[in-house]
């Protein structure tokens, strides 16, 4: 060879080697320009040529030490040329793989397996020309890298015929013949396509006509049919009975289990599949669409039938412009693509008031690329229903509660793609239905509920269209009696002053309000009727239960209404309340903030004032004197938190704090032990008197060293 | 010879090295033409658009009933008779293993085994087991795909139910919502795409923080908007007694206008971030009373969620407001039903608190089905760990509690391309132990976006210098459980 090409030919080697090693080093970050995507796309013509080149330098090197030993015989002359040449070139290939490899579509193991393999040729080949000028290199060595090159070029070609060609390529025609062609739902038979295959699987390696294991063949139905050496295989109708499944269902220790031990098990599944079929009375020609549309065998083949993974629906028209979509895309029209690369578009329309037949007019543009369309609720008319039906491509559309009636089916029928269908809360009728669906090809799913079409009517379309799912959701027969939830009370605050009018209601439509002020329970026959006119101008409790037809009555609400007169123009406490229960000070009494039961309620924790160590004493003043005749105190009953009534009230008035006299002793029992949580008022009355200044003590209960603490929210002084 | 050799490898004279290295260097610098971004910092995260999903979505929303609190699965879905045979024993401390305890037992000298208060029966055609106290959710056996083999890492309420929902125990993460906000978009672009409802029974409760929606990284129009239950259900949308659309209209233009200036000052996103938030919630003031408004309902309605679905903040009513936001296009409406945490007392605790939501959530997988969004909307129930075997404190005759437990717990999807009908997983028969087809938290989050359509190794957000995931570094997509 010319010693100046060969000069520059290592030199390249050299350079190829430090670019691949950088290409490779820093493979993800590679950006190729379309200009030199053709380079990458000529990686499956080139390769040819290194693997011929390397193959002959390899046989070569096989018999070296044989004819070559001479460094300068044309034979070592040869060699070197060849193992050069074909480095060279597999580095060139190398290169144009990985541009190759850079492109959409290649991904995965075997490229990844590929790609080193690869590399690892054009770097062994590298190596073996540069250490076979060394002196260590002898015919072992020789024949070990001629061996690990075309074990290598093996695997690379593999590989890389892998990638191009798909898994399994040369034994593909036989494999396809193994292997069960899918059958289009509604063409498969159970036994056929569902539960033969099973057989196929696990059973008939051993139980067919050839071997005939217990005399038992599963390759046909009369051999089925026909049994084996211990019997008949199967009760139709009765798995539970059918020696098969005992069979089965033996614990695999067993000698009789089956399939026996060390061969392939049946899954779940698959015996849930044979148990179903034998439950279905084992028939031999039944299609899976002949089953009820939630039966369980169907669902089960169904979903065995499907194809393992549909991925990405791919559709036959090309993408629309992505400026066409940007401006079509608005507030209330929300246009996406179904998925990254797919030309299909979802298309969802929302707000009533901002719809408008134009928002479908405007979509001309794409047309074509509308897959899915959510129109629910907006105020659709029949005519408009002609803009959608421009959607050629469309294979889902939502129309529930939307204006539309029997009419705007026809426009519809053209879709021949479309097969899924919402129409609940419309008034499509059963008569419009029946003439109109079986023009629907495709149609699998269609949505029905609150149509006013009669389940009788729906179960007749199921009858006719075997196809087709009905969707008739929630029907209120009034065989379902509930209990209504209790009356609500209305009112703000249920401290007033002079009188209030008392504000009931019920959520639900139609609902009735009795009530009672009289402590009593409401009944639905006695008790007034709540119609908003009730005033109550003394403390009240309102007992109050809803009654509806078809329903059951409520629980018995309690309202406690409570009067408080005055409100004093200044107040102050004369000791400092427990540290935790501050509330609002001296203010929380008259604030007309009730607390309540329960410490997770914000009203809980911050609407009671508290007293342990201390007494509770509020001195309140009024600028102009009033005319007193009670007092009460609203204060909270907790026995097993230790929350206590007061153990003494005392009420001090008068003119000014000299002149103020003991109006009022109140003593009220320790609670109950166990007894429940509630709400309650400790009040007391006197002969009226007149009040500037007013002392209201609350001493806590304490016994022996037991503090118990005292909680009150309001006062009422009347 | 040796040393000649040597000699021959050191005679590499100058010129040559220079020339070789030449080449070599020219060789990197050729390779660095193909590569823009060899040198340059990283940044967005290239390849994967924002807002389109990965491959074509199963399921366009979710709706996630979090039972918060963590419900006993021997009480609702796992249903052990071994327990009622061996109410009373020791629990044998081989089972246990070396499981960590929480403070609550870690001291309790014996484990006695509980058996379930509550019978159970099977239903639909997978004939699950659930117990009478959901007589509703039995009745819609049929569409629920009963997970019985979850598992989660964390043994307390905060950091299990931080790590269900953002991926990771300590908070400052994503939401799920905020990432499938980030990672699909809105579909309403008048409602944001992430939105949480909360709500408490009886029972004991735990906290829900607003950390929990949170949009951690992300930007924050990713983040969880709360619907409360008040007059305005959410917050500040209503503009002030006076003021009309077209003031506001005005107020928010020259807001955005000086918001305009900022930007090109300093170029933070937040400041762009926010106007697009004025700008939603200007929207939202139309598209929320919309969504509110109940007078359209038709009365069935009522019947099926149960007469707690007209009363704002029960988990009916939330249920029935999560249909009407998802019928809307939010993407992830997120629920939380506090008070499942039956430490004790809880016989009669979890009967009220199964009563609150048993309806209302078969009400919910019913609703989206009759109006065939069920197909497209992923109805998830459940809580953050499970309850254990035995019970806390000493066993009465008529009362017991049960303890955290991580190692396994219930749930169940509906929709969204789940497979309906079906049982996944399964525990040992003292309900402490999976024995088949494990999920841990990651692999239900992983499924969760597969139905959305979005690969859980893509959906990346880098923060920094780390690339984020939803699953960390873990999940695989359960296959078992999607159709």
């Amino acid at each position: 060879m010319n010693k100046k090409v060969r000069f520059f030919a290592e030199q390249l080697l050299i350079v190829l080697n430090i670019f691949i090693a950088f290409l490779v080093l820093f493979a993800d970050k590679l950006v190729l320009p379309y200009w030199l995507q053709p380079v990458g796309r000529m990686h499956p013509f080139l390769l040819h040529f290194p693997i011929v080149l390397l193959i002959l330098a390899m046989i070569f090197e096989l018999f070296r030490f044989s004819y070559g030993s001479d460094a300068t015989s044309p034979y070592r002359q040869y060699a070197e040329g060849f193992l050069l040449g074909g480095a060279l070139l597999s580095g060139i290939t190398v290169i144009m793989g990985l541009f190759l490899s850079r492109e959409e579509g290649y991904e995965g193991d075997t490229l990844v397996l590929h790609k080193w393999t690869g590399v690892a040729i054009f770097y062994i080949a590298s190596l073996i020309y540069m250490v076979s000028k060394k002196q260590w290199y002898k015919a072992p060595a020789a024949w070990l890298c001629a061996f690990v090159m075309v074990s290598a070029l093996i695997m690379t070609g593999h590989y890389g015929a892998t990638l191009s060609h798909g898994e399994d390529f040369i034994l593909q025609p036989i494999i396809a013949n193994i292997k069960a062609p899918v059958v289009p739902i509604e063409k498969a038979i159970v036994f056929e396509h569902v539960i033969q295959p099973i057989l196929d699987k696990k059973c008939t390696g051993c139980h067919n006509t050839n071997k005939l294991k217990g005399q038992l063949a599963l390759t046909d139905s009369l051999s089925m049919l026909k049994g084996g050496k211990s019997g008949k295989l199967f009760v139709p109708g009765n798995p539970d009975l059918s020696l098969m499944l005992e069979r089965v269902h033996l614990s695999p220790e067993e000698k009789k289990h089956m399939p026996p031990a060390g061969k392939p098990q049946l899954t779940q599944e698959e015996i849930d599949l044979l148990a179903l079929w034998i439950k279905d009375d084992a028939d031999f020609h039944k299609k899976v669409t002949d089953l009820e549309a939630g039966d369980s065998l169907r669902l089960m083949a169904t979903a065995v039938l499907k194809p393992e993974d549909e991925g990405t629906e791919k559709f036959d028209f090309s993408a629309a412009d992505e400026k066409t979509i940007a401006k079509l895309n608005t507030f209330y029209r929300t246009i996406a693509p179904i998925a990254i690369e797919s030309p299909g578009l979802d298309v969802n329309i929302y707000n009533r008031s901002a719809y408008s037949v134009k928002q479908l007019e405007e979509m001309s543009d794409i047309k074509k690329q509308v897959v899915a369309l959510n129109l629910n609720k907006m105020p659709v008319k029949d005519e408009d229903l002609k803009s959608v039906s421009q959607f050629e491509n469309l294979r889902r559309l939502d129309l529930n509660f939307t204006d539309i009636t029997d009419k705007a089916l026809d426009a519809l029928i053209p879709l021949k793609h479309l097969h899924t269908l919402s129409l609940s809360g419309t008034k499509i009728t059963y008569s419009g239905l029946k003439q109109k669906i079986a023009a629907f090809k495709n149609l699998k799913t269609i949505s029905l509920w609150n149509t006013g079409i009669a389940s009788t009517d729906i179960a007749a379309l199921k009858q006719g269209n075997k196809e087709i799912t009905f969707i008739e959701g929630f029907r209120d027969d009034g065989k379902d009696s509930l209990k209504l939830n209790p009356p609500q009370v209305k009112n703000a605050v249920m401290v007033f002053d002079q009188d209030l009018a008392v504000q009931l209601r019920h959520p639900i439509k139609g609902v009735q309000i009795r009530y009672t002020t009289d402590g009593t329970e409401p009944d639905s026959i006695h008790s007034p009727v709540f119609d908003g006119n009730t005033v109550i101008n003394k403390n009240t409790t309102v007992k109050a239960k809803a009654f509806k037809a078809g329903w059951y009555s409520s629980d018995v609400a309690t309202f406690d209404f409570l009067k408080n007169s005055f409100i004093p123009d200044s107040v102050q406490l004369l000791f400092p309340l427990n540290d935790v229960h501050q509330a609002e000070g001296a203010h929380t009494f008259f604030n007309k903030k009730l607390g309540v039961i329960g410490a997770n309620n914000p009203a809980w924790a911050n609407y009671w004032a508290g007293a342990r160590s201390k007494d509770m004493v509020l001195v309140s003043l009024f600028n102009k004197p009033i005319t007193l005749k009670s007092v009460g105190l609203h204060y909270m009953l907790e026995e097993n938190t230790g929350i206590y009534p007061p153990a003494l009230v005392e009420v001090w008035g008068g003119e000014n704090e000299k002149q103020a006299k003991l109006l009022l002793t109140i003593k009220p029992s320790p609670p109950a032990k166990g007894g429940k949580p509630s709400l309650k008022i400790v009040e007391g009355s006197f002969q009226p008197h007149s009040v500037s200044y007013l002392k209201i003590i609350a001493k806590p209960h304490k016994q022996k060293k037991d503090e118990h603490l005292l909680l009150v929210d309001e006062m009422f002084l009347n | 010879m040796d040393k000649e050799i040597l000699e021959h490898g050191f005679s590499w004279n100058r010129r040559r090295f220079l020339s070789t290295m030449g080449m070599g260097v020219g060789s990197l610098a050729l390779g660095s033409l193909l590569m823009p971004d060899l040198f340059s910092n990283g940044g967005i995260e290239e390849g994967l658009t924002p807002g389109i999903p990965h491959f074509a979505p199963k399921a366009k929303r979710v709706i996630y009933l979090f039972q918060n609190g963590a419900p006993s699965q021997q009480e609702l879905f796992d249903y052990k008779p071994k327990l009622r045979e061996m109410n009373g024993k020791e629990m044998p401390p081989s089972v246990r293993g070396n499981q960590r305890l929480t403070g609550m037992t870690a001291n309790q000298a014996h484990f006695p085994l509980v058996g379930s208060f509550v019978d159970f029966k099977q239903y639909g055609n997978s004939r699950a087991w659930i117990s009478d106290l959901l007589p509703y959710t039995a009745k819609i056996a049929d569409e629920l795909c009963i997970i019985k083999s979850m598992y989660t890492e964390a043994i307390n309420h905060d950091p299990a139910l931080t790590f269900l929902q953002t991926g990771s125990q300590q908070g400052n993460r994503p939401s799920m919502g905020a990432w499938l906000s980030y990672g699909l978009g809105n579909e309403n672009k008048n409602l944001p795409a992430f939105t949480v409802l909360l709500s408490r029974g009886v029972g004991n409760g735990q906290g829900v923080y607003s950390k929990l929606w949170s949009n951690g990284f992300l930007d924050s129009i990713h983040q969880g908007v709360q619907f409360s239950k008040g007059e305005d259900p959410v917050l500040y949308l209503r503009d002030q007694e006076g003021m009309d659309r077209k003031a506001r209209r005005d107020m928010l233009d020259n807001i955005a206008e000086l918001n305009e200036l900022s930007y090109q000052e300093f170029g933070d996103p937040e400041i762009a971030a926010k106007v697009k938030q004025y700008e939603m919630a200007y929207r939202m003031q139309t598209a929320v009373p919309e969504v509110m408004d109940l007078s359209k309902e038709p009365d069935d309605i009522v019947k099926l969620y149960g007469p707690e679905c007209l009363v704002p903040g029960t988990f009916a009513a939330n249920c029935l407001l999560a249909r009407k936001l998802s019928e809307n296009g939010v993407r992830f409406v997120q629920l939380y039903h506090q008070g499942w945490d039956q430490h004790g007392n809880l016989p009669f605790e979890i009967a009220k608190q199964a009563k609150d939501v048993d309806q209302a959530s078969a009400a919910l997988v019913t609703d989206l089905k009759q109006r065939g969004l069920l197909d497209e909307t992923l109805v998830i129930w459940g809580g953050e760990f499970g309850r254990t075997s035995y019970t806390q404190g000493t066993l009465e005759k008529d009362n017991y509690g049960r303890d955290h437990h991580p190692r396994c717990f219930s749930i169940w999807m509906a929709g969204g391309g789940v497979k309906p009908g079906i049982v996944y997983g399964e525990t040992d028969e003292l309900g402490y132990n999976i024995i088949k087809d494990p999920v841990h938290v990651h692999d239900f989050q992983a499924t969760v976006l597969n139905q959305l359509g979005l690969d859980h190794k893509k959906l990346i957000f880098k923060h920094l210098g780390r690339r984020y995931r939803l699953t960390d570094i873990s999940g695989e997509v359960v296959k078992g459980i999607i159709s």
